[in-house]
Protein backbone atom coordinates (compact mmCIF):
# COMPACT_ATOMS: atom_id res chain seq x y z
CA UNK A 1 0.00 0.00 0.00
CA UNK A 2 1.00 3.60 -0.70
CA UNK A 3 4.13 2.72 -2.70
CA UNK A 4 2.76 4.75 -5.60
CA UNK A 5 1.81 7.66 -3.34
CA UNK A 6 5.31 7.71 -1.97
CA UNK A 7 6.87 7.54 -5.42
CA UNK A 8 4.66 10.26 -6.87
CA UNK A 9 5.07 12.58 -3.88
CA UNK A 10 8.86 12.23 -4.02
CA UNK A 11 8.85 12.74 -7.76
CA UNK A 12 6.95 16.01 -7.36
CA UNK A 13 8.84 17.11 -4.26
CA UNK A 14 10.84 19.86 -5.89
CA UNK A 15 7.91 21.26 -7.81
CA UNK A 16 5.75 21.25 -4.69
CA UNK A 17 8.34 23.10 -2.64
CA UNK A 18 8.95 25.62 -5.43
CA UNK A 19 5.23 26.25 -5.74
CA UNK A 20 4.83 26.67 -1.98
CA UNK A 21 7.71 29.11 -1.75
CA UNK A 22 6.43 31.02 -4.79
CA UNK A 23 2.89 31.42 -3.49
CA UNK A 24 4.15 32.23 0.00
CA UNK A 25 6.22 35.02 -1.54
CA UNK A 26 3.21 36.35 -3.47
CA UNK A 27 1.13 36.22 -0.28
CA UNK A 28 3.76 38.09 1.68
CA UNK A 29 3.93 40.66 -1.10
CA UNK A 30 0.16 41.23 -0.99
CA UNK A 31 0.25 41.61 2.78
CA UNK A 32 3.13 44.07 2.47
CA UNK A 33 1.01 46.14 0.06
CA UNK A 34 -1.84 46.46 2.53
CA UNK A 35 -0.51 49.35 4.70
CA UNK A 36 0.00 51.64 1.70
CA UNK A 37 -3.50 50.68 0.59
CA UNK A 38 -5.29 51.35 3.85
CA UNK A 39 -3.13 54.31 4.72
CA UNK A 40 -3.71 56.15 1.45
CA UNK A 41 -6.65 58.09 2.88
CA UNK A 42 -8.97 57.05 0.06
CA UNK A 43 -12.24 55.36 0.97
CA UNK A 44 -11.71 52.35 -1.21
CA UNK A 45 -14.91 50.63 -0.15
CA UNK A 46 -16.94 53.58 -1.37
CA UNK A 47 -15.21 53.30 -4.72
CA UNK A 48 -15.87 49.55 -4.85
CA UNK A 49 -19.57 50.09 -4.37
CA UNK A 50 -19.61 51.74 -7.76
CA UNK A 51 -18.34 48.51 -9.34
CA UNK A 52 -20.82 46.27 -11.16
CA UNK A 53 -22.27 43.66 -8.77
CA UNK A 54 -21.12 40.84 -11.06
CA UNK A 55 -17.54 41.96 -10.71
CA UNK A 56 -17.85 42.29 -6.95
CA UNK A 57 -19.28 38.80 -6.84
CA UNK A 58 -16.63 37.37 -9.13
CA UNK A 59 -13.80 38.63 -6.98
CA UNK A 60 -15.57 38.14 -3.67
CA UNK A 61 -15.15 41.81 -2.94
CA UNK A 62 -16.81 43.05 0.21
CA UNK A 63 -14.22 45.30 1.68
CA UNK A 64 -10.62 46.13 1.02
CA UNK A 65 -10.33 48.28 4.12
CA UNK A 66 -9.52 45.42 6.49
CA UNK A 67 -6.67 42.98 6.17
CA UNK A 68 -9.21 40.10 6.09
CA UNK A 69 -11.22 41.62 3.26
CA UNK A 70 -8.07 42.58 1.44
CA UNK A 71 -6.58 39.08 1.62
CA UNK A 72 -9.89 37.45 0.69
CA UNK A 73 -9.91 39.40 -2.55
CA UNK A 74 -6.25 39.59 -3.48
CA UNK A 75 -5.03 36.22 -2.30
CA UNK A 76 -7.78 33.71 -1.63
CA UNK A 77 -10.41 34.52 -4.24
CA UNK A 78 -7.74 34.85 -6.83
CA UNK A 79 -4.86 32.50 -6.01
CA UNK A 80 -6.83 29.80 -4.18
CA UNK A 81 -10.13 29.72 -6.02
CA UNK A 82 -8.80 30.38 -9.50
CA UNK A 83 -5.07 29.66 -9.76
CA UNK A 84 -4.85 26.64 -7.46
CA UNK A 85 -8.22 25.32 -8.58
CA UNK A 86 -6.94 25.35 -12.15
CA UNK A 87 -3.55 23.98 -11.11
CA UNK A 88 -4.92 20.93 -9.31
CA UNK A 89 -7.48 20.19 -12.01
CA UNK A 90 -4.65 20.42 -14.54
CA UNK A 91 -2.32 18.21 -12.48
CA UNK A 92 -5.02 15.60 -11.92
CA UNK A 93 -5.84 15.61 -15.63
CA UNK A 94 -2.31 14.47 -16.32
CA UNK A 95 -1.96 11.67 -13.76
CA UNK A 96 -3.40 8.86 -15.87
CA UNK A 97 -3.46 10.36 -19.36
CA UNK A 98 0.24 11.26 -19.31
CA UNK A 99 1.26 7.76 -18.29
CA UNK A 100 -0.85 6.28 -21.05
CA UNK A 101 0.30 8.71 -23.70
CA UNK A 102 3.96 8.38 -22.74
CA UNK A 103 3.79 4.57 -22.74
CA UNK A 104 4.42 4.24 -19.02
CA UNK A 105 1.05 2.75 -18.14
CA UNK A 106 1.80 -0.68 -19.65
CA UNK A 107 4.59 -1.26 -17.21
CA UNK A 108 2.68 0.15 -14.23
CA UNK A 109 -0.28 -2.11 -14.87
CA UNK A 110 1.99 -5.13 -15.18
CA UNK A 111 2.77 -4.63 -11.49
CA UNK A 112 0.60 -6.50 -9.01
CA UNK A 113 -1.48 -3.40 -8.25
CA UNK A 114 -5.15 -3.09 -9.12
CA UNK A 115 -6.24 -0.32 -11.44
CA UNK A 116 -8.39 1.22 -8.69
CA UNK A 117 -5.49 1.32 -6.28
CA UNK A 118 -3.17 2.82 -8.86
CA UNK A 119 -5.75 5.47 -9.75
CA UNK A 120 -6.50 6.44 -6.16
CA UNK A 121 -2.86 6.45 -5.13
CA UNK A 122 -1.91 8.62 -8.11
CA UNK A 123 -4.61 11.20 -7.48
CA UNK A 124 -4.16 10.85 -3.71
CA UNK A 125 -0.54 11.90 -4.08
CA UNK A 126 -1.88 15.37 -4.97
CA UNK A 127 -2.91 15.71 -1.32
CA UNK A 128 0.74 16.32 -0.46
CA UNK A 129 1.05 19.57 -2.45
CA UNK A 130 -2.45 20.61 -1.34
CA UNK A 131 -1.50 20.25 2.31
CA UNK A 132 2.00 21.66 1.98
CA UNK A 133 0.94 24.76 0.05
CA UNK A 134 -1.85 25.49 2.53
CA UNK A 135 0.43 24.99 5.49
CA UNK A 136 3.36 26.95 4.10
CA UNK A 137 1.33 29.88 2.87
CA UNK A 138 -0.75 30.10 6.07
CA UNK A 139 2.44 30.51 8.03
CA UNK A 140 3.81 33.07 5.57
CA UNK A 141 0.56 35.06 5.69
CA UNK A 142 0.38 35.05 9.47
CA UNK A 143 4.01 36.01 9.85
CA UNK A 144 3.81 38.84 7.36
CA UNK A 145 0.61 40.21 8.94
CA UNK A 146 2.39 40.37 12.27
CA UNK A 147 5.37 41.93 10.56
CA UNK A 148 3.32 44.87 9.25
CA UNK A 149 1.81 45.38 12.69
CA UNK A 150 -1.68 44.18 11.81
CA UNK A 151 -3.56 41.29 13.32
CA UNK A 152 -5.92 38.59 12.09
CA UNK A 153 -8.06 36.03 13.89
CA UNK A 154 -5.95 32.88 13.69
CA UNK A 155 -9.04 30.67 13.58
CA UNK A 156 -10.30 32.43 10.45
CA UNK A 157 -6.94 32.07 8.76
CA UNK A 158 -6.78 28.38 9.65
CA UNK A 159 -10.33 27.81 8.43
CA UNK A 160 -9.87 29.59 5.11
CA UNK A 161 -7.04 27.17 4.41
CA UNK A 162 -8.72 24.10 5.86
CA UNK A 163 -11.94 24.65 3.92
CA UNK A 164 -9.96 25.06 0.70
CA UNK A 165 -8.83 21.44 0.88
CA UNK A 166 -12.22 19.93 -0.10
CA UNK A 167 -12.50 22.58 -2.82
CA UNK A 168 -9.12 21.75 -4.31
CA UNK A 169 -9.88 18.03 -4.05
CA UNK A 170 -13.10 18.55 -6.01
CA UNK A 171 -11.14 20.42 -8.70
CA UNK A 172 -8.64 17.55 -8.83
CA UNK A 173 -11.48 15.03 -9.14
CA UNK A 174 -12.86 16.95 -12.14
CA UNK A 175 -9.41 16.79 -13.72
CA UNK A 176 -9.21 13.08 -13.01
CA UNK A 177 -12.44 12.37 -14.86
CA UNK A 178 -10.91 14.00 -17.92
CA UNK A 179 -7.66 12.14 -17.39
CA UNK A 180 -9.31 8.72 -17.59
CA UNK A 181 -11.56 9.70 -20.49
CA UNK A 182 -9.41 11.43 -23.08
CA UNK A 183 -6.80 9.71 -25.22
CA UNK A 184 -4.45 12.66 -25.42
CA UNK A 185 -3.09 14.12 -22.21
CA UNK A 186 -2.79 17.62 -23.64
CA UNK A 187 -6.45 17.68 -24.53
CA UNK A 188 -7.38 16.48 -21.05
CA UNK A 189 -5.28 19.15 -19.36
CA UNK A 190 -6.66 21.95 -21.48
CA UNK A 191 -10.21 20.72 -21.00
CA UNK A 192 -9.65 20.59 -17.24
CA UNK A 193 -8.58 24.24 -17.26
CA UNK A 194 -11.55 25.17 -19.40
CA UNK A 195 -14.05 23.29 -17.24
CA UNK A 196 -12.87 24.82 -13.97
CA UNK A 197 -12.84 28.29 -15.47
CA UNK A 198 -16.30 27.91 -16.98
CA UNK A 199 -17.66 26.62 -13.66
CA UNK A 200 -16.12 29.63 -11.92
CA UNK A 201 -17.71 32.00 -14.43
CA UNK A 202 -21.06 30.22 -14.15
CA UNK A 203 -21.00 30.65 -10.41
CA UNK A 204 -20.11 34.34 -10.68
CA UNK A 205 -22.61 35.19 -13.39
CA UNK A 206 -25.49 33.10 -12.10
CA UNK A 207 -25.18 34.81 -8.73
CA UNK A 208 -26.29 38.13 -10.17
CA UNK A 209 -28.85 36.92 -12.69
CA UNK A 210 -32.37 36.36 -11.40
CA UNK A 211 -33.71 32.87 -11.90
CA UNK A 212 -30.31 31.39 -12.68
CA UNK A 213 -29.20 30.95 -9.09
CA UNK A 214 -29.57 27.17 -9.24
CA UNK A 215 -26.81 26.94 -11.86
CA UNK A 216 -24.33 27.88 -9.16
CA UNK A 217 -24.88 24.62 -7.33
CA UNK A 218 -22.93 22.62 -9.91
CA UNK A 219 -19.80 24.69 -9.47
CA UNK A 220 -17.30 23.78 -6.73
CA UNK A 221 -16.47 27.49 -6.42
CA UNK A 222 -19.96 28.04 -4.95
CA UNK A 223 -19.06 25.91 -1.93
CA UNK A 224 -15.84 27.66 -1.00
CA UNK A 225 -16.14 31.31 -0.07
CA UNK A 226 -12.96 32.85 1.40
CA UNK A 227 -14.66 36.23 1.94
CA UNK A 228 -17.32 34.67 4.17
CA UNK A 229 -14.70 32.89 6.21
CA UNK A 230 -12.25 35.78 6.58
CA UNK A 231 -14.57 38.80 6.78
CA UNK A 232 -17.54 37.30 8.65
CA UNK A 233 -16.04 34.30 10.35
CA UNK A 234 -18.79 32.03 8.96
CA UNK A 235 -17.55 28.53 8.34
CA UNK A 236 -19.74 26.65 5.85
CA UNK A 237 -18.99 23.14 7.07
CA UNK A 238 -22.00 21.82 5.16
CA UNK A 239 -20.59 23.24 1.93
CA UNK A 240 -17.28 21.53 2.61
CA UNK A 241 -19.18 18.29 3.12
CA UNK A 242 -20.92 18.78 -0.22
CA UNK A 243 -17.51 19.24 -1.86
CA UNK A 244 -16.28 16.02 -0.29
CA UNK A 245 -19.36 14.16 -1.52
CA UNK A 246 -18.85 15.68 -4.97
CA UNK A 247 -15.21 14.52 -4.89
CA UNK A 248 -16.18 11.01 -3.83
CA UNK A 249 -18.78 10.69 -6.57
CA UNK A 250 -16.37 11.97 -9.22
CA UNK A 251 -13.63 9.60 -8.03
CA UNK A 252 -16.12 6.73 -8.21
CA UNK A 253 -17.00 7.65 -11.79
CA UNK A 254 -13.33 7.99 -12.73
CA UNK A 255 -12.65 4.58 -11.22
CA UNK A 256 -15.44 2.84 -13.08
CA UNK A 257 -14.23 4.35 -16.35
CA UNK A 258 -10.59 3.46 -15.73
CA UNK A 259 -11.09 -0.17 -14.66
CA UNK A 260 -13.07 -0.93 -17.82
CA UNK A 261 -10.91 0.96 -20.22
CA UNK A 262 -8.63 -0.58 -22.83
CA UNK A 263 -5.21 0.93 -22.38
CA UNK B 1 -1.06 -26.27 -15.84
CA UNK B 2 0.61 -24.35 -18.63
CA UNK B 3 2.02 -20.90 -17.83
CA UNK B 4 0.12 -19.54 -20.81
CA UNK B 5 -3.06 -21.08 -22.23
CA UNK B 6 -4.86 -19.24 -25.00
CA UNK B 7 -8.15 -20.41 -26.54
CA UNK B 8 -9.74 -18.71 -29.54
CA UNK B 9 -8.62 -15.32 -28.27
CA UNK B 10 -9.72 -12.39 -30.44
CA UNK B 11 -9.43 -8.66 -30.11
CA UNK B 12 -10.81 -6.18 -32.59
CA UNK B 13 -10.97 -2.41 -32.52
CA UNK B 14 -14.17 -1.67 -34.36
CA UNK B 15 -13.63 -3.11 -37.83
CA UNK B 16 -9.91 -3.53 -37.37
CA UNK B 17 -8.85 -7.00 -36.31
CA UNK B 18 -5.98 -6.97 -33.82
CA UNK B 19 -5.77 -10.69 -33.19
CA UNK B 20 -8.02 -13.31 -34.69
CA UNK B 21 -8.92 -16.45 -32.73
CA UNK B 22 -5.49 -17.30 -31.37
CA UNK B 23 -5.08 -20.73 -29.78
CA UNK B 24 -1.79 -21.89 -28.30
CA UNK B 25 -0.08 -22.90 -25.07
CA UNK B 26 3.31 -22.16 -23.65
CA UNK B 27 4.71 -25.05 -21.61
CA UNK B 28 6.50 -24.72 -18.29
CA UNK B 29 10.17 -23.93 -18.63
CA UNK B 30 10.04 -23.30 -22.35
CA UNK B 31 11.25 -20.36 -24.37
CA UNK B 32 8.48 -19.51 -26.77
CA UNK B 33 8.99 -17.08 -29.61
CA UNK B 34 6.15 -15.10 -31.03
CA UNK B 35 7.12 -14.20 -34.55
CA UNK B 36 5.74 -11.89 -37.13
CA UNK B 37 6.35 -8.63 -38.91
CA UNK B 38 5.27 -5.32 -37.43
CA UNK B 39 1.51 -5.03 -37.35
CA UNK B 40 0.92 -8.78 -37.24
CA UNK B 41 -0.73 -8.51 -33.80
CA UNK B 42 2.11 -9.55 -31.48
CA UNK B 43 1.78 -6.55 -29.18
CA UNK B 44 -2.01 -6.76 -29.20
CA UNK B 45 -1.80 -10.41 -28.11
CA UNK B 46 0.68 -9.64 -25.33
CA UNK B 47 -1.24 -6.64 -24.03
CA UNK B 48 -4.46 -8.65 -24.02
CA UNK B 49 -2.75 -11.45 -22.08
CA UNK B 50 -1.70 -8.94 -19.42
CA UNK B 51 -5.21 -7.55 -19.03
CA UNK B 52 -4.32 -4.14 -20.43
CA UNK B 53 -7.22 -4.52 -22.83
CA UNK B 54 -10.14 -6.88 -22.68
CA UNK B 55 -10.53 -9.54 -25.36
CA UNK B 56 -13.45 -9.28 -27.79
CA UNK B 57 -13.97 -13.03 -27.47
CA UNK B 58 -12.15 -16.15 -26.37
CA UNK B 59 -10.31 -17.07 -23.20
CA UNK B 60 -6.79 -17.06 -21.89
CA UNK B 61 -5.07 -18.04 -18.66
CA UNK B 62 -1.73 -16.77 -17.47
CA UNK B 63 -0.17 -18.81 -14.63
CA UNK B 64 -3.64 -20.23 -14.09
CA UNK B 65 -5.32 -16.84 -13.78
CA UNK B 66 -8.08 -15.85 -16.16
CA UNK B 67 -7.04 -12.66 -17.95
CA UNK B 68 -10.51 -11.19 -17.53
CA UNK B 69 -10.56 -11.64 -13.74
CA UNK B 70 -8.61 -8.75 -12.25
CA UNK B 71 -8.09 -10.23 -8.79
CA UNK B 72 -6.88 -13.60 -10.17
CA UNK B 73 -4.60 -11.80 -12.58
CA UNK B 74 -3.21 -9.55 -9.83
CA UNK B 75 -2.15 -12.57 -7.82
CA UNK B 76 -0.46 -14.01 -10.93
CA UNK B 77 1.28 -10.73 -11.68
CA UNK B 78 3.43 -11.10 -8.56
CA UNK B 79 5.08 -13.96 -10.48
CA UNK B 80 5.15 -12.35 -13.93
CA UNK B 81 7.82 -10.13 -15.38
CA UNK B 82 6.98 -7.88 -18.32
CA UNK B 83 8.99 -5.85 -20.77
CA UNK B 84 6.78 -3.76 -23.08
CA UNK B 85 7.79 -2.87 -26.62
CA UNK B 86 7.40 0.86 -26.08
CA UNK B 87 9.26 1.14 -22.85
CA UNK B 88 9.19 4.42 -20.93
CA UNK B 89 9.86 5.69 -17.43
CA UNK B 90 9.42 9.06 -15.72
CA UNK B 91 12.19 11.18 -17.20
CA UNK B 92 13.12 13.11 -14.09
CA UNK B 93 13.83 10.23 -11.71
CA UNK B 94 16.93 8.03 -11.56
CA UNK B 95 16.97 4.43 -12.72
CA UNK B 96 17.54 3.44 -9.11
CA UNK B 97 14.38 5.25 -7.99
CA UNK B 98 12.36 3.43 -10.67
CA UNK B 99 13.73 0.07 -9.55
CA UNK B 100 13.07 0.99 -5.88
CA UNK B 101 9.48 1.83 -6.74
CA UNK B 102 8.90 -1.39 -8.64
CA UNK B 103 10.72 -3.34 -5.93
CA UNK B 104 8.48 -1.89 -3.22
CA UNK B 105 5.53 -3.48 -5.01
CA UNK B 106 6.86 -6.76 -6.37
CA UNK B 107 10.27 -7.41 -4.75
CA UNK B 108 13.82 -7.41 -6.11
CA UNK B 109 15.65 -10.50 -4.82
CA UNK B 110 17.77 -10.69 -7.98
CA UNK B 111 18.40 -7.00 -8.63
CA UNK B 112 22.12 -6.93 -7.75
CA UNK B 113 22.88 -10.02 -9.81
CA UNK B 114 21.03 -8.63 -12.85
CA UNK B 115 22.76 -5.28 -12.62
CA UNK B 116 26.05 -7.09 -13.11
CA UNK B 117 24.88 -8.50 -16.43
CA UNK B 118 22.89 -5.50 -17.65
CA UNK B 119 24.46 -2.22 -16.73
CA UNK B 120 22.20 0.82 -17.06
CA UNK B 121 23.63 3.86 -15.23
CA UNK B 122 21.11 3.60 -12.39
CA UNK B 123 22.23 6.72 -10.53
CA UNK B 124 21.58 8.99 -13.49
CA UNK B 125 18.17 10.41 -14.35
CA UNK B 126 16.26 8.51 -17.04
CA UNK B 127 16.26 11.52 -19.34
CA UNK B 128 19.98 10.97 -19.90
CA UNK B 129 19.50 7.33 -20.87
CA UNK B 130 20.13 5.99 -24.35
CA UNK B 131 17.53 3.61 -25.82
CA UNK B 132 19.84 0.71 -24.97
CA UNK B 133 20.15 1.83 -21.35
CA UNK B 134 16.39 2.15 -20.98
CA UNK B 135 15.99 -1.29 -22.48
CA UNK B 136 18.49 -2.75 -20.01
CA UNK B 137 16.67 -1.09 -17.11
CA UNK B 138 13.50 -2.65 -18.49
CA UNK B 139 15.10 -6.09 -18.59
CA UNK B 140 16.34 -5.73 -15.00
CA UNK B 141 12.90 -4.77 -13.70
CA UNK B 142 11.31 -7.63 -15.66
CA UNK B 143 13.50 -10.27 -13.98
CA UNK B 144 14.42 -8.78 -10.61
CA UNK B 145 11.55 -10.29 -8.60
CA UNK B 146 12.49 -13.76 -9.85
CA UNK B 147 9.24 -14.34 -11.76
CA UNK B 148 8.05 -17.74 -13.00
CA UNK B 149 6.93 -16.29 -16.32
CA UNK B 150 8.50 -13.45 -18.25
CA UNK B 151 6.68 -11.83 -21.14
CA UNK B 152 8.76 -9.60 -23.39
CA UNK B 153 7.78 -7.59 -26.44
CA UNK B 154 10.74 -7.15 -28.80
CA UNK B 155 13.29 -7.43 -25.97
CA UNK B 156 16.44 -6.85 -28.01
CA UNK B 157 15.30 -3.71 -29.77
CA UNK B 158 17.71 -0.90 -28.99
CA UNK B 159 20.43 -3.20 -27.65
CA UNK B 160 23.80 -3.14 -29.37
CA UNK B 161 25.03 -6.49 -30.83
CA UNK B 162 27.24 -7.19 -27.84
CA UNK B 163 24.37 -6.65 -25.39
CA UNK B 164 22.06 -8.70 -27.63
CA UNK B 165 24.51 -11.55 -27.42
CA UNK B 166 24.62 -11.19 -23.64
CA UNK B 167 20.84 -11.13 -23.56
CA UNK B 168 20.54 -14.31 -25.62
CA UNK B 169 23.00 -16.06 -23.33
CA UNK B 170 21.05 -14.79 -20.34
CA UNK B 171 17.76 -16.13 -21.71
CA UNK B 172 19.31 -19.56 -22.23
CA UNK B 173 20.50 -19.55 -18.60
CA UNK B 174 17.08 -18.43 -17.41
CA UNK B 175 15.45 -21.34 -19.18
CA UNK B 176 17.90 -23.67 -17.45
CA UNK B 177 16.76 -22.17 -14.13
CA UNK B 178 13.20 -23.13 -15.07
CA UNK B 179 11.79 -19.72 -15.97
CA UNK B 180 9.18 -19.77 -18.71
CA UNK B 181 9.83 -17.12 -21.31
CA UNK B 182 7.45 -15.78 -23.90
CA UNK B 183 8.75 -13.14 -26.23
CA UNK B 184 7.89 -11.54 -29.49
CA UNK B 185 10.36 -10.73 -32.18
CA UNK B 186 10.76 -10.04 -35.82
CA UNK B 187 14.45 -10.92 -35.73
CA UNK B 188 14.48 -14.50 -36.94
CA UNK B 189 18.09 -15.33 -36.18
CA UNK B 190 17.65 -14.48 -32.52
CA UNK B 191 14.51 -16.54 -32.24
CA UNK B 192 16.30 -19.47 -33.77
CA UNK B 193 19.11 -19.24 -31.26
CA UNK B 194 17.12 -19.05 -28.06
CA UNK B 195 13.63 -20.44 -28.67
CA UNK B 196 12.33 -23.95 -28.21
CA UNK B 197 9.13 -23.29 -30.10
CA UNK B 198 7.71 -20.52 -32.20
CA UNK B 199 4.26 -19.31 -33.05
CA UNK B 200 4.06 -17.46 -36.33
CA UNK B 201 1.61 -14.64 -36.55
CA UNK B 202 0.24 -13.11 -39.70
CA UNK B 203 -2.50 -10.50 -39.92
CA UNK B 204 -3.56 -11.31 -36.37
CA UNK B 205 -3.89 -15.06 -36.94
CA UNK B 206 -1.57 -17.86 -35.93
CA UNK B 207 -0.33 -19.43 -39.17
CA UNK B 208 2.29 -21.74 -37.73
CA UNK B 209 3.16 -23.35 -34.43
CA UNK B 210 6.38 -25.34 -34.66
CA UNK B 211 9.46 -26.42 -32.84
CA UNK B 212 12.52 -24.67 -34.18
CA UNK B 213 13.81 -28.03 -35.43
CA UNK B 214 10.80 -28.86 -37.53
CA UNK B 215 10.70 -25.32 -38.80
CA UNK B 216 14.24 -25.76 -40.08
CA UNK B 217 13.58 -29.28 -41.45
CA UNK B 218 10.57 -28.10 -43.39
CA UNK B 219 12.70 -25.55 -45.08
CA UNK B 220 15.02 -28.12 -46.64
CA UNK B 221 18.61 -27.16 -47.43
CA UNK B 222 20.16 -24.33 -49.27
CA UNK B 223 22.49 -25.64 -51.99
CA UNK B 224 25.06 -23.56 -53.84
CA UNK B 225 26.92 -25.11 -56.77
CA UNK B 226 29.76 -23.54 -58.66
CA UNK B 227 30.20 -24.96 -62.16
CA UNK B 228 31.31 -23.72 -65.60
CA UNK B 229 28.46 -25.76 -67.15
CA UNK B 230 25.02 -24.32 -67.73
CA UNK B 231 22.83 -26.47 -65.48
CA UNK B 232 20.07 -24.18 -64.32
CA UNK B 233 17.24 -25.74 -66.35
CA UNK B 234 18.29 -29.30 -65.49
CA UNK B 235 18.37 -28.46 -61.81
CA UNK B 236 14.98 -26.82 -61.99
CA UNK B 237 13.55 -30.04 -63.43
CA UNK B 238 14.61 -32.03 -60.35
CA UNK B 239 12.05 -33.04 -57.70
CA UNK B 240 12.18 -30.92 -54.53
CA UNK B 241 14.00 -27.95 -56.03
CA UNK B 242 12.72 -24.44 -55.35
CA UNK B 243 13.74 -20.86 -55.86
CA UNK B 244 16.60 -21.36 -58.28
CA UNK B 245 18.82 -18.34 -58.79
CA UNK B 246 22.08 -18.23 -60.71
CA UNK B 247 24.75 -15.61 -60.52
CA UNK B 248 27.95 -15.97 -62.55
CA UNK B 249 29.10 -19.60 -62.31
CA UNK B 250 27.02 -20.24 -59.21
CA UNK B 251 23.56 -21.75 -59.02
CA UNK B 252 21.69 -21.49 -55.75
CA UNK B 253 18.48 -23.29 -54.80
CA UNK B 254 16.46 -24.68 -51.93
CA UNK B 255 16.34 -28.47 -51.89
CA UNK B 256 13.88 -30.69 -50.03
CA UNK B 257 14.55 -33.97 -51.86
CA UNK B 258 17.02 -36.75 -51.02
CA UNK B 259 20.78 -36.29 -51.29
CA UNK B 260 21.20 -39.41 -53.50
CA UNK B 261 19.06 -37.98 -56.27
CA UNK B 262 20.89 -34.71 -56.13
CA UNK B 263 24.33 -36.32 -56.19
CA UNK B 264 23.57 -38.64 -59.10
CA UNK B 265 22.29 -35.68 -61.08
CA UNK B 266 25.36 -33.60 -60.29
CA UNK B 267 27.79 -36.40 -61.34
CA UNK B 268 27.28 -35.44 -64.98
CA UNK B 269 28.74 -31.98 -64.53
CA UNK B 270 32.02 -30.37 -63.82
CA UNK B 271 31.55 -29.20 -60.19
CA UNK B 272 34.08 -26.67 -58.90
CA UNK B 273 32.53 -26.16 -55.48
CA UNK B 274 29.46 -27.26 -53.60
CA UNK B 275 28.00 -25.86 -50.42
CA UNK B 276 25.00 -27.32 -48.60
CA UNK B 277 23.73 -25.34 -45.62
CA UNK B 278 20.66 -24.69 -43.51
CA UNK B 279 18.51 -22.09 -45.14
CA UNK B 280 18.13 -18.75 -43.41
CA UNK B 281 14.87 -18.56 -41.47
CA UNK B 282 13.81 -15.77 -43.77
CA UNK B 283 13.51 -18.32 -46.55
CA UNK B 284 11.50 -20.68 -44.40
CA UNK B 285 9.20 -17.85 -43.61
CA UNK B 286 8.31 -17.48 -47.22
CA UNK B 287 6.10 -20.55 -46.62
CA UNK B 288 4.04 -18.48 -44.21
CA UNK B 289 4.33 -15.06 -45.64
CA UNK B 290 5.32 -15.81 -49.22
CA UNK B 291 3.68 -14.49 -52.32
CA UNK B 292 0.28 -13.85 -50.72
CA UNK B 293 1.52 -10.98 -48.65
CA UNK B 294 1.71 -8.54 -51.51
CA UNK B 295 -1.86 -8.81 -52.86
CA UNK B 296 -3.12 -8.68 -49.26
CA UNK B 297 -1.52 -5.34 -48.62
CA UNK B 298 -2.87 -4.07 -51.87
CA UNK B 299 -6.43 -5.09 -51.11
CA UNK B 300 -6.16 -3.48 -47.69
CA UNK B 301 -4.88 -0.32 -49.25
CA UNK B 302 -7.71 -0.37 -51.76
CA UNK B 303 -10.29 -0.60 -48.96
CA UNK B 304 -8.84 2.45 -47.29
Amino acid sequence: MFETVQYEVQRRQRGTIALTVGIAAVAAFFVALFPSFSGSGIDIDQMLEAWPPALQEAFGIETLATIEGFLAVELYNFVWVIVLGLYFAYSAASVIADDIERDRMDLLLSLPVSRSQLLFEKVGSLLAPIVLINFGVAIAVYASILAIGESIALSRLVMVHLLSVPYLLACAAIGLILSVTVTRADVGKRLALAVIFVLYLLDSIAATVDGLGFVRYVSPTYYYNPTEVLVHGTYAIGDAAILLVMTTVLLGIARSIFVRRDI
Amino acid sequence: MNPIDVKALSKSYGDVVGIDSLTFSVKPGEVFGFLGPNGAGKTTAIRTLLGLQSPTSGKAHVLGASITDESELLEAKTRIGYLPSDLAFNESVSGKRVLDYHASIKGDSRRAELLEIFTPPIDRPIREYSTGNEQMLGIVQAFMHDPDLVIMDEPTSGLDPLKQERFNQFITNERDRGTTIFFSSHVLSEVRRVCDRVGILRDGALVGLETIESLLNQGGKRVQIQTPDTIESQIEALDGVFSVISFGETVQFTYTGTYNNLISELQQYDIVDINISEPPLEDIFMHYYGSETEPDTETEAAHV
